[in-house]
């Protein structure tokens, strides 16, 4: 019993000196540099801070960010999820093609059932089976794949009728004049950041994540912990396939192809570690809109929107030098 | 005895006269990437099929999943396994040459398929045979002056940048505008992958940044239909003409449903037969031309009941 107290305030200990000084200045630092973003845009386009723009971007960046919410919490967990992308298609082509063949609620339930599924698969390779989280989703990335196109035989699916179905809703509805994606998302942020910093549950992801030795000695179940959080990433896959389906009201094979990176690059640039342990979900909300409104910038400046995979990683390695940087309180080093 | 003899000899001089004359030709086939779009997916279902019907035809069906190298290393594999015929379907229309060329010395005839090589590998293939995507441009060009009469604002969504059909597409629609429309403008392009979700996605930054779009061009009608999405959801639909190309059932319903003003029909099934055509030409030592264009009219509400709806 007293190891389990120990460890409990071992946890706490390292929580507190996480959320420390450096760690609050580095988080300033990207509130401050999403605020420089949007500024300079600003300059250049007199539509970028205009209302319809800002909603536009929000419910474009909101799929990538209701999928960043459950990987951050596996992130935090200690592992990775790369087979989100892969995923993103299955679901969005099960949900589109079974929409017509057994109606919207019947497409809805079975498409989560699956995909949380899924979830167990890499949730049990990884948590119980113990294999590396990067190789196990690297698999499934491109397994998944492979399932789509055996399932949908390489067509693409659509949805018939269009205008009178309630599954419209997802993609395209809107609630208090506010886009139904951006109300998920932001639930979905809400709920998860909640659970992370105020229940146990929540405090037993980050023992796990930052000290996985300490975490079992104090009596965690880490295997079911890190189990846990792939059921929690697959089911924001699933949210975020059911409004993708609903806005395109199709799908393509390869739909959600490269998402994967683009939520790590929301995830890294928010300053959640890679390496565990440490981060948060509001900060991962932010580094998926700084990603969102960098390609919105872009595209409103005229450049073709792939230039924003060049400015996007140029700026994420710039902020984990700056990041690194401060840590350790000067910008190179200077032993080798 | 005798007798038998001389039946075992007429049946071998029978079965050699046949032989002569239903000769079979080994016909191997390396895609871009089938199973990525429906058009690929039919389209190779459409070459088993065609080649079937023949006959006298065999095929090996390999597929490059979009990956150049690959391609090489399956041209090389048919090379090596000395087919009558190579159809290639080139994942990239410069870095395929080399092979191409592989195979011309080997002394096998090459017939490129859909998308066009570069000039450089011109001299080493037989014969090319796809959509003239240059003239579908045009065309598509030709029917945004006609809804507009003359006069707008127009944006582009192009199919995948370095994609020859892209390339061709837009410029064969920017050349017959600037021509033949100089009342149009082309506000902005933007590339979207061939891809209905970029589509959508890039139309929606349009809509936010011009404030008076006339029309939209689409490379396909997967981009079109996307863009037809955003344009809707933002209750700017009606304003604005759609035009797309390769025509999808998406892009044909539209068309029914008055939404979505017309498209290029374009059938998989055409482009494969023609291709196995073609090599079949080749082989049977007919004087065939180095450029083949199957057939891909205009289609409008006006003419859409000529036209089966295409099953992609």
């Amino acid at each position: 019993m007293a190891s389990v107290e120990q460890g409990k305030q071992a946890i706490m200990l390292s929580k507190k000196h996480k959320a420390g000084l450096l760690n609050f200045l580095s988080a300033q630092g990207i509130l401050v540099f999403f605020l420089i973003c949007m500024f300079a845009f600003s300059l250049f386009s007199e539509q970028f801070l205009s209302q319809s723009n800002i909603m536009t971007v929000v419910r474009q960046a909101s799929i990538i960010g209701i999928i960043a919410v459950g990987v951050t919490v596996v992130i935090i967990g200690g592992n990775l999820d790369l087979s989100v992308g892969s995923m993103l298609s299955f679901s969005t082509v099960l949900v589109v093609d079974l929409h017509d063949k057994i109606g919207p609620a019947g497409a809805i339930i079975l498409m989560f059932v699956l995909t949380l599924l899924i979830g167990a698969v890499n949730g049990f390779l990884i948590g119980f089976m113990r294999l590396n989280s990067l190789i196990v989703t690297l698999a499934m990335l491109s397994a998944i794949q492979g399932l789509v196109l055996i399932y949908s035989g390489g067509q693409n699916v659509d949805i018939a009728n269009q205008s009178d179905t309630w599954f419209a809703f997802f993609g395209r509805g809107y609630v208090l004049g506010i886009a139904v994606p951006v109300i998920l998302f932001a639930v979905l942020a809400i709920i998860v950041q909640v659970v992370m910093s105020y229940t146990s549950y929540g405090r037993r992801i980050f023992a796990v994540g930052g000290n996985p030795a300490a975490a079992v000695y104090s009596g965690i179940r880490k295997n079911w912990c890190v189990f846990s959080t792939y059921l929690i990433s697959a089911f924001c896959v699933a949210c975020a396939a059911l409004v993708l389906g609903s806005r395109v009201m199709g799908s393509q094979n390869n739909v959600g192809q490269g998402y994967e990176l683009l939520v790590l690059a929301g995830i890294i640039l928010g300053g959640t570690s890679l390496l565990g342990g440490a981060g948060s979900i509001w900060k991962t909300v932010i580094g998926v809109l700084i990603l969102g409104f960098i390609q919105n910038g872009l595209l409103l400046l005229g450049y073709p929107y792939y230039t924003q995979w060049l400015v996007t990683w140029v700026i994420i390695i710039l902020a984990v030098w700056l990041d690194l940087a401060n840590k350790r309180k000067r910008l190179f080093t200077t032993h080798s | 005895m005798f007798h038998k003899t001389a039946l075992a000899t007429s049946v071998m001089l029978l079965s050699a006269g046949l032989a002569h004359a239903e000769e079979t030709y080994r016909i191997g086939i390396t895609q871009n990437n089938v199973g990525v779009d429906s058009y690929q997916t039919t389209y190779e279902s459409a070459f088993e099929e065609a080649a079937e019907k023949q006959g006298n035809v065999d095929i090996v069906v390999l597929d490059a999943g979009g990956d150049v190298a690959r391609q090489i290393g399956q041209m090389q594999d048919l090379i090596q396994q000395n087919v009558d015929a190579i159809i290639i379907w080139p994942t990239n229309g410069q870095a395929v040459i080399p092979a191409i060329r592989q195979a011309y010395k080997a002394g096998i005839p090459v017939v490129v398929t859909n998308s066009k090589i570069a000039e450089a590998g011109m001299e080493y293939i037989a014969s090319f045979s796809g959509p003239d995507n240059v003239q579908q441009g045009a065309s598509s060009a030709e029917m945004m002056c006609e809804a507009l009469d003359g006069e707008g604002q127009i944006v582009q969504i192009a199919g995948q940048p370095g994609y020859t059909t892209a390339m061709e597409r837009s410029q064969g629609f920017e050349e017959k505008l600037a021509e033949a429309c100089p009342g149009v403008e082309i506000l902005e392009t933007q590339p979207a992958d061939w891809n209905r979700e970029k589509a959508q996605r890039v139309m929606e930054n349009f809509l936010t940044k011009y404030d008076d779009i006339d029309g939209v061009y689409a490379g396909d009608d997967n981009m079109g239909v996307g863009a037809l999405n955003a344009a809707k959801s933002a209750g700017r639909a009606d304003e604005i003409v759609f035009i797309g190309a390769t025509n999808f059932a998406v892009g044909y319903e539209a068309i029914e449903r008055g939404e979505y003003y017309g498209s290029i029909y374009q059938s998989p099934v055409d482009d494969a037969e023609a291709a196995l055509q073609t090599a079949l030409d080749v082989l049977s030592g007919e004087d065939v031309p180095k450029m083949n264009f199957f057939e891909t009219p205009k289609i409008t509400a006006d003419n859409l009941s000529e036209f089966d709806k295409p099953v992609f």
